[in-house]
């Protein structure tokens, strides 16, 4: 169970760095096709189309990463004002309430896969882009912020501090 | 009486919007205790490239968009994009008739009617274009700013430096020089006030709007025989209406751009045929290819190319 | 149902969410979930809100924020933001509150040219507030003034939502960008005074420190060691927008570069510093995109609904004298501008707003501005205004709700100021315009 945790942490740091690698990108790719063009060379057009990918791969792969890291802003008003039991209960069952959420989108999310399968679907800007390639994004970062609010719902620690203000 | 919800791709304000809304209101009014449309809004209400899927899925019953928002589901649309025919002829010889039935089969969805057709596209620039000793438009020095309808065209044939830039962007990229020349379609440079710094239309014009009415296929069929009468019939007088109230809007535009310093450069003989027919044929080209992977394959081809090109009208 | 009930429902159901402590971006996305089940007809409705997710996430516009708060984040674990920051401390001696005096301009300079204003943000919070934090300044010395420079961005052109307006209202874009000239000097002159004041009624705020008197020659050897470089980089990407080398958008991965290269040229570069970097830039980005996905859905409910449209349909039909059928409508931007982002509210207010704004007299390019600045003073607007969050995101970590919301408050009463001096003295957005 322990090495099954540790495996499974690394894949959601491994979903991080590739987020990370992804904005990296965001900065190459756009200097390129700027220079390309400047220069008077037909900057390939992938260059800008991979950007625009890049942007919903880095949010979708980081986002899971970041709730571990209980980054995803939230305000603490109510938590602030309650006793120490009630506001772990509270805590609790809003980060349960964020399981439902992203589970209900997960569920979704592979539907909308499948779909995008059946259909043949593709998006099309520069190049036609096989649409499912895009939406697996979603059932898989959802899927995994499922389990990581699950773990501030069952687990030691948890999401709210108690301190009154924006947490992140 | 029946209600269908509506959006359109567009922003309310827009020519082609308004020309959708005057549709409605003539459905609402000959539909008076039968057929109501209800329009929900426009892509503030589902995203524009959203509104195809949405449709389809019955979120909402009708939407107006240009085939091209689709055409990763429908490539045939090509044929309206690449028709020198309008929606009075095709409706006439039948080619509408098959587009609707492609739609039926391919996305479940009823196609009721093309609007808007017969506006062209330009080419519009900044500087004045040049031509090599065989009368082709020289593109070397030309930042033009390209999109998905037409990349094929520019880059295929023209060996364009395409730009992509976003509608919204292109106003400051021609006022700082990132591009400077687009392809825009007759009408409605004026609104996106692009003339500011245009000052040459290239002719001649290509391509063809191809915006359309699509109705999800199982509202359609759940409606009554009335409601579906009343729907298709306003739609087809709305289609020759529609030309004929943007031709002169063309016409209008034309003449308060000349009158704002708008001057015309026109391709000439030969370089002026391989320039339309390179327009169409690559456009033909990405159909076909694209007919073929589908698994219905490619069958329609020829049909669709007969029924909305007429050799002799260039 | 009525767009009332689906308006209450809404919004309550995110202010609710939001008041209980689930993250931002959640409590829009249960929200958009409970608005696709009901109005978009049940499960479907939720993959059309996955669908316009996809299309929110997928968008060159969102490029410049990761890139800004690279540059930002570049400067500040280098080092290269201490050393310029200590150069102008030096150079401008004891002046109280010279660093707040110093974002308000670098920052109009700035923002000016960028137009976005969440980069803008992002850019000057990663940079400047860590900093000034350092050096004693309270927060709504640093953030207060970052807040507030948005609201330059947006009409000082070169301005890309004013362009969007102004095709939208289909009112001359020229004389929009123009009318925002004089405004925007008037907001950026009112900041100044503001700083002043505050550094006058709480001089602890910003602590007048000695530094050491500097020779003219020591002075200027300063200048070209330590602030010519990075005000450089500033002025090259500025630069790189105006001749057209870049669009906006693309202007910022040549900042990120260009505080790469700068800090190899100083010999600050680590692969530690690049590591943090990126780490902190990639935190406020994620942060912020998965908010931007929630309430990008969250405006198309509550438009797909009806309740927006409900709401402005009701606003505006009351048959009232025309200054409090404009304070009316910005009343309704302000409350749209706190749940939905700005494009949406154009779309949905201009085609109802403009013919009514013209029926009451109002000269459109005026009313223009206005519409503007409600947008952007809805962006930093309590308690849920979007540039609020992504200041958090960037912000030392020991700063608060309050901090942020006390420090936003002196710069939005300047922005409303303004709108007061612009219904009081029309001309001065219009006397630029009327030249041309
Ligand atoms: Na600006
Ligand atoms: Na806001």
């Amino acid at each position: 169970m322990a090495l099954l945790t540790r495996l499974y942490d690394r894949f959601v740091d491994a979903m991080a760095l590739i987020a990370a690698s992804m904005l990296l990108w965001l900065m190459v790719s756009v200097i390129t096709s700027v220079l390309m063009r400047n220069a008077g060379i037909q900057p390939f057009a992938w260059l800008f189309t991979s950007a625009e990918y890049a942007i919903l791969y880095m949010t979708m792969l980081g986002a899971p990463w970041l709730v571990r890291k209980k980054g995803h802003v939230h305000i603490e008003l109510v938590t602030a004002v309650l006793p120490a039991t009630l506001r772990r209960l509270l805590s609790r069952a809003v980060a349960a309430a964020c399981v439902v959420v992203c589970l209900i989108l997960t569920w979704k999310g592979i539907d909308l896969v499948a779909t995008n399968l059946e259909r043949n679907d593709f998006d099309v800007r520069a190049y036609f882009y096989p649409r499912w390639l895009l939406t697996i994004a979603f059932p898989i970062s959802f899927g995994l912020m499922a389990i990581e609010f699950s773990r501030f719902t069952f687990g030691r620690d948890l999401l709210h501090s108690g301190e009154a203000g924006i947490h992140e | 009486e029946e209600t269908i919800t509506a959006v359109h791709a567009f922003p309310e304000t827009l020519i082609y919007t308004q020309s959708f809304l005057s549709f409605v209101d003539m459905v609402n009014e000959a539909g008076e205790g039968v057929i109501q449309i209800d329009v929900l809004g426009g892509p503030e209400a589902i995203g524009m490239f959203q509104q195809p899927d949405a449709v389809r899925d019955g979120v909402v019953d009708m939407v107006y968009t240009p085939g091209s928002f689709y055409g990763g589901a429908l490539p045939e649309k090509d044929a309206l994009v690449a028709s020198n025919l309008t929606a009075i002829e095709t409706r006439e010889n039948g080619g509408i008739d098959l587009i609707n039935e492609i739609h039926q089969e391919k996305m479940g969805l009823y196609y009721l009617g093309w609007f808007d057709s017969g506006v062209t596209y330009n080419l519009w620039s900044v500087n004045e274009p040049s031509v090599d000793e065989d009368g082709n438009l020289v593109i070397d020095d030309i930042r033009l700013r390209g999109n998905a309808v037409y990349n094929a065209f520019f880059t295929d044939y023209l060996e364009a430096q395409v730009i992509d830039l976003p509608t919204g962007d292109v106003y400051s990229a021609l006022e700082r020089g990132t591009v400077d020349a687009t392809g825009w379609t007759q009408i409605g440079l004026i609104d996106l006030r692009w003339n500011e710094f245009l000052n040459w239309r290239i002719e001649p014009n290509f391509f063809s709007t191809d915006l359309g009415v699509i109705v999800n296929l199982e509202k359609w069929n759940s409606l009554s025989q009335e409601a579906q009468t009343i729907l298709q019939d306003v739609a087809i007088e709305h289609e020759r209406m529609s030309v004929e109230a943007l031709r002169a809007k063309r016409d209008e535009d034309f003449a308060a751009l000349e009158e704002g310093g708008m001057q015309v450069f026109s391709l000439e003989g030969d370089a002026r045929a391989a320039y339309l027919e390179a327009a169409r044929s690559t456009t033909w080209n990405r159909m076909r290819t694209l007919m073929e992977e589908s698994p219905q394959g490619a069958d329609n081809y020829d049909r669709l190319i007969e029924l909305f090109y007429d050799p002799a009208m260039d | 149902m009525e767009w009332y009930e689906a308006l209450a429902l809404l919004l309550g159901a995110i202010v609710a969410l939001m008041a209980l402590g689930m993250p931002i971006a959640l409590a829009f996305l249960a929200a958009n979930i409970i608005g696709a089940w009901i109005f978009m007809g049940g499960e479907r409705g939720v993959a059309l809100l996955l669908n316009n997710g996809l299309g929110a996430l997928t968008k060159f516009a969102l490029m410049p924020i990761p890139l800004f708060l690279l540059m930002g984040e570049v400067f500040f674990h280098t080092g290269l933001g201490k050393r310029m920051f200590n150069a102008i401390d030096q150079l401008l001696g004891k002046l109280p509150g010279r660093l707040s005096y110093v974002t308000v301009l670098g920052g109009t300079g700035f923002s000016t040219l960028s137009g976005s204003s969440m980069g803008s943000t992002a850019l000057l919070g990663s940079l400047m507030v860590p900093e000034m934090s350092a050096r004693g300044y309270k927060k709504k010395m640093s953030i207060g003034p970052i807040l507030g420079t948005g609201g330059l961005a947006i009409i000082i052109p070169p301005s890309a939502l004013a362009v969007l307006l102004a095709t939208l209202a289909q009112i001359d874009v020229g004389a929009l960008l123009i009318a925002g000239v004089v405004p925007g000097l008037i907001l950026a002159g009112l900041y100044i005074i503001a700083i002043f004041v505050m550094t006058r009624m709480d001089p602890s705020a910003a602590p007048a420190y000695e530094v050491p008197r500097l020779s003219v020659g020591a002075k200027l050897a300063l200048v070209m060691t330590d602030v010519v470089p990075m005000v450089g980089l500033m002025v090259v990407i500025v630069t790189l927008m105006i001749i057209g080398f870049a669009t906006p958008s693309e202007a910022a991965a040549f900042g990120a570069l260009g505080a790469i290269l700068l800090s190899v040229v100083f010999r600050c570069f680590t692969w530690e510093a690049m590591k943090k970097s990126i780490h902190g830039a990639l935190r406020v980005t994620l942060m912020a995109y998965l908010i931007v996905f929630g309430s990008a859905t969250f405006s198309q409910i509550l438009a797909f609904s009806g309740a927006s449209r409900g709401l402005i349909g009701w606003a505006t039909g009351f048959d009232l004298d025309p200054l409090v059928m404009l304070l009316v409508m910005f009343g309704v931007l302000l409350t749209l501008g706190m749940f939905m982002e700005q494009i949406s509210i154009m779309l949905l207010t201009v085609p109802i707003f403009f013919p009514l704004a013209i029926s009451l007299g109002f000269e459109p390019i005026w009313f223009a501005l206005i519409m503007l600045l409600a947008l952007e003073i809805s962006f930093t607007t309590p308690p849920f205004g979007l540039l609020l969050f992504v200041m958090k995101g960037v912000a030392p970590p020991d700063t608060t709700m309050r901090d942020i919301y006390v420090a936003a408050i002196p710069f939005i009463a300047c922005s409303l100021l303004l709108v007061g001096l612009l219904i009081a003295f029309p001309n001065l957005a219009l006397w630029l315009p009327s030249l041309g």
